[in-house]
């Protein structure tokens, strides 16, 4: 019962001794992940076509060209898109001839991939 | 798959580009595969396909379905090569074949962002909780004071992002576009966050929480991300605070030095650097709350259209859901190769599995594979068996689970919702025998 404390003690220091290797891991991982969202991009790296550098220019203040390169969505939803991040994501709204612009290029560029092989679903046409 | 020739272009152009002419060239009028066409598709996938016969009119074979876009991959100290699904926010998926462990490794655990990861804290220890709102006396405890007041428990507990499977939904949903990846199944250690909430006593009509991180929205303005469940979930004995992941101090990458740990909810339950909970009279409204976010259809709404999430439900416990860990997508196996001894893990949010069944012949026939019991409540189980493969040439392994209600995996990604929660198709891995 007396090496009960002991034991304590030892199972702290040995908790101690692995937390206290991993501060300089800990931060380079938060120093390459600042890293990697502060990689500059080039706008080349979007589809070419009109709208391109006010989409690279707005939409890259928050986040970078990945969200928008996965993406394949009708006109409808990208014009949708642009409610919610305003909504939800303190985006400044979009509106008139430059919100035109930003959707339609994305609805042109980055549109569904497909129709599906009945030519969508009937219910949407 | 490892080299592009140009047959396998063409045909995963047709399919692309024209989906109702790939039919019609690909596939016959009784739905089976016809001689050109057919030598075709196996050129395309580098071998022929004994089960062809059975391939459902209009599915593309797994092993085409990536598309031409190869995936790109993580490369950070102390991660493996995660698939890199974006840098800002950085998000990035564990492909399935490095969910082998039984307890997933920090290295190998996908990470999900939704805004930036903060700087490293000097003194861990120091680092303070607070729980307020409906409680009788709100308390603000340093993890120190923490571990020394409350029961300290370790249980391997799956955590996945709500989005998971977001990547089954047809038409495309809205965020990352995940695979099965985005789990883990670490082992974590810290307090019952039940047994804090009852020290602070929570008050008679407090029915919901909201949590807190110390991560900013990626515009700078306000939080990440600040979600809120039932109080039930809350109370459940696995929901911890946790400040040791697998043993160790948690990464800073998946939320040190404290984190909640909601298990089979969705993941953004789970806040990184924790450092407040509310407990409320009503639903908590915090970014990520209401709306289409983390929320479904009762009603199924048609795929596609366009909804306001206002009718939804909040998604909690997450549906049944497998992968394959022994071989990765894409493996090429010896000629003459004819049995296979294959397993991985399956879960169910607050449910367990009961059965996993395997096909290789497109669905045609399954077979039942061995499931062990979790060590622990919300923990992911081992499934494992052998199958048999009667000849050379390109198979689909096909793997769906049960869960402990006797709902399955369905064939296709259900009840599509516009931001994409809740989709657990039957995953399919293309092997290469020759």
């Amino acid at each position: 019962m007396r090496l009960l404390p002991y034991a304590a003690v030892v199972v702290l220091l040995c908790a101690s001794a692995t937390i206290a290797q991993t501060p300089d891991l800990a931060q380079r991982q938060a120093e390459a992940a600042a890293a990697l969202a502060e990689r500059q991009e080039e706008e080349t790296v979007l589809a070419e076509g009109e709208g391109r550098s006010e989409v690279f220019g707005y939409c890259t203040a928050c986040h970078n060209t990945a969200l928008i390169r996965r993406s394949a969505f009708t006109r409808e939803r990208w014009d949708e898109l642009m409610d919610w991040m305003a909504e939800k994501h303190g985006m400044n709204p979009l509106e008139g001839e430059f919100r035109d612009t930003i959707v339609d290029y994305l609805a042109r560029h980055y549109g569904p991939l497909t129709r599906g092989p009945r030519g969508g679903n009937p219910f949407l046409n | 798959m490892a080299h592009q020739n140009p047959s396998e272009r063409s045909v995963q152009e047709l399919y692309r580009d024209d989906p109702e002419r790939a039919d019609a060239l690909v596939w016959g009028r009784r739905g089976a595969l016809q001689g050109a066409a057919l030598a075709a598709m196996g050129a395309a996938l580098g071998g022929s396909i004994p089960f062809a016969r059975n391939m459902p009119s209009g599915l593309v074979p797994a092993a085409l379905a990536q598309g031409a876009n190869q995936p790109q991959f993580l490369q950070m100290e102390g991660k493996a090569p995660l698939i890199l699904q974006g840098e800002r926010p950085l998000n990035a998926e564990t492909p399935e074949h490095l969910l082998d462990d039984p307890v997933t490794p920090a290295d190998k655990f996908f990470i999900r962002n939704n805004g930036s990861v903060p700087d490293t804290v000097a003194d861990a220890r120091a680092w303070k909780i607070r729980i307020d709102g409906e409680v009788n006396t709100p308390l603000e405890l340093t993890i120190a004071e923490l571990e020394q007041r409350f029961e300290i428990v370790t249980r391997k507990l799956q955590m996945e992002c709500g989005g998971n499977g977001r990547s089954g939904f047809s038409p495309q949903a809205a965020g990352n576009q995940w695979g099965n990846g985005a789990i883990s199944n670490a082992e974590w250690t810290g307090v019952r966050l039940r047994d804090v909430l009852r020290a602070a006593g929570v008050k008679d009509g407090a029915k919901f929480t909201g949590q807190h991180g110390a991560d900013s929205h990626l515009s700078a303005q306000g939080p990440a991300i600040s979600r809120g469940m039932r109080i039930e979930k809350a109370m459940d004995e696995d929901t911890l605070i946790c400040f040791r992941m697998n043993g160790a101090a948690i990464p800073q990458m998946h939320g040190a030095p404290a984190r909640l740990i909601v298990p089979g909810w969705p993941g953004s339950l789970s806040q990184k650097w924790f450092t407040r909970l509310e407990v409320l009279n009503k639903p908590h409204t915090g970014r990520g709350m209401g709306g289409t976010s983390y929320r479904i259809p009762v009603r199924p709404i048609v795929p596609g259209s366009r909804n306001n999430g206002a009718d939804f439900v909040d998604m909690e416990s997450m549906p049944v859901r497998s992968v394959l860990s022994s071989h990765a997508h894409g493996t090429r196996l010896p000629a003459g190769t004819r049995s296979l001894d294959i397993r991985g893990h399956a879960w169910a949010g607050d449910l367990s599995v009961r059965d996993v069944h395997v096909s290789t012949d497109f669905g045609q026939s399954w077979q039942a594979m061995q499931v062990a019991a979790p060590p622990n409540r919300h923990a992911w189980q081992r499934w494992q068996g052998r199958i048999a493969l009667p000849s050379d040439g390109y198979y689909e392994i096909w793997y769906r689970a049960t869960d402990s209600n006797g709902r399955m995996q369905p064939h296709v990604a259900a009840n599509w919702n516009p931001q994409g929660y809740g989709a657990n198709p039957i995953s399919r891995v293309a092997i290469l025998i020759g």
